[in-house]
């Protein structure tokens, strides 16, 4: 009886959290992130289904997820004001080779973070970018200087 | 034979996303994304209450949830956590002074929402007898000597505040408030 309503806490709970985690997991997945979203689903799994782990109760709790998810899809879509809340905005880290250093910090985001979405381009030094961008995913999006 | 399909819709391409350096399309908010982190720092903040609230026992299973009353003529006991979590184990320990033995043995009342919304599944010792009576149940254990201990173990089965009442026959009562968390 309390599978769907925990359900839905549950996802705007995690929502919250992960949105409000620096850097999020997505893109640039390291063990550290694995772990993270391993112990976080396990931890919040009790608490929905509780004792009740019937069949009946488990789909539940997953048609109210997905529809939470498909709900904030649309509302986002709706809004861009609620979507930079539920997915954040891009964040500018390097420009015209000057390192963002305030957005960096506030990021949890180092050079080294970059260099590696850098090298997955091609790239072999920091100074062959023009523009590196934490993408809403927690990807990072690398423009090379034209030769 | 004719076929419809669905009306495509299209509309221009506008210059809809914040560009950086008037060239490079980004889409970043600055503002807002100060903003952001500024209610990131509250909301972590809040978290951390939360966890130091939650290891004090103030969400139950710690110190600051576990209470001590007592009877005013001193008949018997209740230590009991004033605050519970739903479906989650635990105690309700009653102990009784030697004066409220009689022939042998040890009667105690419980208000029946010790079942009803604490959940109680189990009572040790083992009574001789439990009956109802008067809107709860009437235990009776059988004592050898001197003072006793009576444990219930529960394990709420509804949301809120209850009010739960334990007492000798003939004795003044207890009334023991408690919260149950989600």
């Amino acid at each position: 009886m309390h599978t769907p309503v925990y359900a839905a806490i549950g996802y705007l709970f995690l929502l919250l959290i992960v949105r409000s985690l620096k850097r999020r997991p997505g893109a640039q997945m390291t063990p550290f992130e694995f772990v993270l979203i391993f112990l976080v689903g396990g931890v919040i799994i009790l608490a929905t289904a509780g004792n009740d782990r019937s069949m009946t109760n488990c789909w539940g709790g997953v048609i109210v997820i997905c529809l939470m998810h498909r709900l904030t899809g649309q509302l986002k879509q709706r809004s861009r004001k609620l979507g930079a809340i539920i997915d954040g905005t891009p964040v500018l880290l390097l420009s015209k080779g000057q390192w963002q250093t305030r957005d960096m910090k506030a990021m949890h985001i180092d050079d080294a973070d970059v260099m590696a979405a850098a090298r997955e381009k091609g790239l072999k030094t920091l100074d062959q970018i023009k523009y590196a961008v934490l993408e809403r995913n927690g990807g990072i999006s690398i423009i090379k200087k034209s030769e | 034979m004719a076929t419809t399909s669905a009306p495509s819709q299209t509309k221009p391409v506008e210059d809809s996303i914040a560009k950086v350096n008037n060239e490079f399309a980004v889409g970043s908010d600055p503002e807002f994304q100060f903003r952001w982190e500024r209610f990131e720092s509250i909301v972590w903040a809040i978290l951390i209450i939360f966890v130091l609230l939650s290891v004090a026992g103030v969400f139950g299973r710690g110190p600051a949830a576990k209470s001590r009353l007592q009877a005013s003529d001193g008949s018997l006991q209740v230590e009991y956590e004033r605050v519970q979590r739903f479906g989650a184990p635990s105690l309700v320990r009653i102990t009784f002074p030697a004066s409220s033995v009689q022939n042998g043995s040890l009667q105690l009342w419980v208000s029946e929402s010790l079942i009803k919304a604490l959940g109680a599944q189990r009572v040790i010792p083992q009574p001789a007898e439990s009956k109802i009576d008067n809107q709860g149940i009437l235990y009776t254990f059988p004592v050898t000597t001197g003072s006793g201990l009576v444990e219930f173990s529960t394990e709420p089965l509804s949301i809120g505040s209850s009010q739960i009442a334990f007492g000798v026959p003939g004795k003044a009562n207890v009334q023991a408030k408690v919260f149950v968390l989600p």
